[in-house]
């Protein structure tokens, strides 16, 4: 049965309504990219805050809440992903993810 | 509109009932329709399983971060638990229950389905095998809701269930083990592969090989199976179901006839005593083996116990299993087979396990891979060893091809002898060690194998297909499969013939043992222990009372002598007249 892609990619695209939405691209630079563990973390720090997260890449668009999505992204080392935040504490949220990210997800290179 | 199927029957009888259709996910669900009524407690029994599973994850990981293990191990539980979490696996199955009206098990497989696609899509294989997570996450999930009595199917008293499946693994087999099927039907397998054997044990008949059953058959359906005859009828008229309840109370009214000879002691006509053994899979299946007044457990199968479940079966766990029969057996010989694991009872997800094999039959497995795993065999044979006082527990050694593997598994044997000693844990110090006769090299070279171990035991099913190399599982050759085979006849004459010259105790333990057709030609090589499926103990019983062993024993010189398979075949007509 083929159905509608019933992606765990409940993040809505911002209508232009949203006044404000921070966006920002980044290099994902640690050894694997967003593998599974740090899928976990994404999901993680993203869930943390109430303003919705989204990551976007390669023609995909990914929940940072939903561990399915950020998986099925398969962003791999170099992988240059486009974060979105908007809702209450945007910024904030923005600032966790760059860190994360930017932070090669706390791995050990 | 009536129509029958052809298959290879694996087990006699005639069962009459409705037909349940499986699935062709990697777990094999059953679809089912439900009443709008039931959507809500569907919804709740597929929200429990996912809460259940949720407390599994979180107690494993509160027991692995407490403990030294590995980092690792608790991110792993990270990743499984945060997919089970995602609402897509939480929230559209919900939703398909309602829309579709169907069970939680076939939404949820549905959804797996979907997101399978999805993975497959992935180019990068690092990511795209991620995939086996969600997996796993699915088959637990699964697995619990497999556990807990779904909703009622409508059925009248007299309609009994029948399995309709493309495939079934043992481990399928041996969960459906709990429910009431009336008989089993199959697109795959073969007379000898190990689902029908599982089916067999639980004395239902089976067809097998239907190759489109699953396809061709609908949901509720009445079907009649005709394990005997190798057919499966669908939607039979009235007057065909008239004529086979006929049937079926026939057959009834004959196994009771049979059920008089429980008792009575297995000898010939010219007064040889016959042991008649039971083949186990499960200590339930003691209960069978009881009623049917076996002399032992020729063959404990000891694999099956770490079927359907992750990891291995503990020491203590295994102790508990072994322990339960050969205390059940009240002092008669129990056999236990160390495990028989590759080739076609693959244990998937075993780590070391999950690699394929270019050709499973001849690669590692049984005894080869209990050598290469020796923590794992010394596990078992420690657990059996500490059963030994409770009964007489003797241990196996399956699919033996050299000396060295005979006296590699005596060392580790003797080690485990010696770790138990320095415990102070009781063991039966003079238990017997045996060995399977499955490998035509070892028949070639019996004598170096009697003359290191107490007993032996033939396996004929791996004995003919490693003479004939032909896959007993494999649909396309299993016609090849031939137990009267010239070659095989000379093996297993010369098999029998110098185990009792050499003063070694055999057994024949495969399929064979349990045909009432092959008994008088077993009989007359020589062999006077069988080890068979309880429910072919009584058939088999039967024939051994009208059986004179001397006469016996011309017939199967003839047949030694001959390579003509149609010489055999008159020859061992007359046997049987």
């Amino acid at each position: 049965m083929k159905g509608p892609p019933q992606y765990g990619a409940l993040c809505r695209t911002p209508t232009k309504t949203i006044s404000s939405m921070q966006t920002r691209l980044i290099e994902l630079t640690n050894r694997l990219g967003l593998h599974a563990r740090a899928c976990v973390k994404v999901v993680r720090v993203a869930s943390r805050f109430r303003s919705e997260v989204c990551l976007i890449w390669n023609g995909r668009r990914a929940s940072a809440r939903s561990m399915m999505a950020v998986m099925l992204l398969a962003a791999g080392v170099g992988a240059t992903i486009r974060l979105e935040t908007s809702g209450p504490d945007e910024a904030e949220a923005m600032t966790a993810m760059v860190q994360l990210i930017s932070g090669q997800f706390g791995e050990r290179q | 509109m009536s129509f029958v199927l052809h298959g290879i029957g694996v087990s006699n009888g005639i069962a009459i009932g409705r037909a349940q259709l499986v699935s062709h996910a990697t777990l094999e669900v059953a679809h089912y329709s439900i009443t709008p009524e039931q959507v809500a407690g569907e919804t709740e029994r597929f929200a429990q399983a996912l809460q259940s599973v949720q407390r599994e994850l979180e107690t494993l990981h509160g027991a692995m971060t407490s403990g030294d293990a590995p980092a690792e191990f608790g991110a792993f539980l990270d990743v499984h638990w945060m997919i089970l979490t995602d609402p897509t696996l939480h929230e559209i199955p919900k939703r398909t229950i309602a829309e579709q009206l169907c069970n939680a098990e076939w939404a949820l497989t549905q959804q797996l389905g979907v997101l399978m696609e999805q993975f497959e899509t992935i180019e990068d294989p690092y990511f795209r095998e991620r995939k086996a997570d969600v997996v796993h996450v699915v088959e637990r999930v699964l697995k619990v809701l497999m556990g807990k009595p779904g909703p009622v199917r409508p059925a009248t008293a007299e309609d009994h269930t029948i399995l309709v499946a493309h495939d079934l693994s043992p481990a399928d087999v041996i969960q459906f083990k709990n429910h009431d099927f009336a008989a089993f039907l199959t697109d795959l397998g073969g007379v000898t592969s190990h689902t029908a054997i599982v089916a067999r044990s639980l004395n239902v008949p089976a067809v097998v090989a239907t190759h489109n059953a699953r396809t061709l058959i609908r949901e509720n359906e009445m079907l009649i199976v005709d394990g005997g005859r190798n057919v499966v009828i669908v939607n039979p008229d009235r007057s065909v179901l008239t004529e086979y309840r006929l049937k079926q109370e026939e057959l009834e009214l004959e196994w009771q006839k049979l059920r008089r000879l429980r008792t009575t002691p297995a000898t010939t006509l010219d007064a040889c005593k016959i042991e008649l053994m039971a083949n186990i899979e499960l200590p339930e299946d003691l209960e069978q083996t009881m009623e049917n007044g076996a002399n032992g457990v020729g063959l404990f199968r000891t694999e099956f116990l770490f079927l359907n479940r992750d990891g291995l079966p503990s020491e203590d766990e295994q102790f508990e299993a072994y322990r339960t029969v050969a205390a059940g057996m009240k002092g008669q010989p129990v056999t236990v087979r160390t495990f028989d694991l590759g080739a076609d009872k693959h244990k998937e997800g075993l780590d070391g396990l999950s690699r394929v094999a270019p050709n499973p039959a001849l690669g590692l497995r049984a005894v080869r891979f209990c050598l290469a795993e020796p923590r794992l065999f010394l596990t078992q044979l420690r657990a059996i060893l500490r059963a030994s006082p409770y009964g007489k527990v003797k241990i196996l050694l399956p699919m033996l091809s050299s000396v060295s593997e005979i006296e590699q598994a005596l060392a580790l044997i003797a080690q485990a002898k010696d770790s138990l000693r320095e415990q102070k844990i009781k063991f039966d110090t003079g238990i017997e060690v045996g060995g399977m006769i499955e490998i035509p090299a070892a028949v070639l070279s019996l004598a170096a194998f009697a003359s290191r171990l107490d007993f032996l035991s033939i396996g004929t099913n791996d004995l003919i297909q490693y003479t004939l190399a032909v896959d007993r599982a494999d649909d396309a050759v299993a016609h090849l499969y031939d137990a009267l085979h010239p070659a095989v006849i000379k093996l297993l004459a010369l098999a029998i013939s110098t185990s009792n010259k050499a003063g070694v105790p055999v057994a024949v333990c495969g399929e064979m043992a349990g045909e009432a057709r092959f008994t008088r030609l077993l009989l007359g090589m020589g062999l006077t222990n069988f080890s068979m499926h309880p429910a072919h103990l009584l058939t088999v019983k039967q024939r051994v009372l009208t059986s004179d062993v001397g006469e016996a024993r011309g017939f199967v010189e003839r047949m030694r002598r001959s390579d003509e398979p149609a010489k055999l075949i008159a020859l061992l007509g007359k046997l049987n007249a």
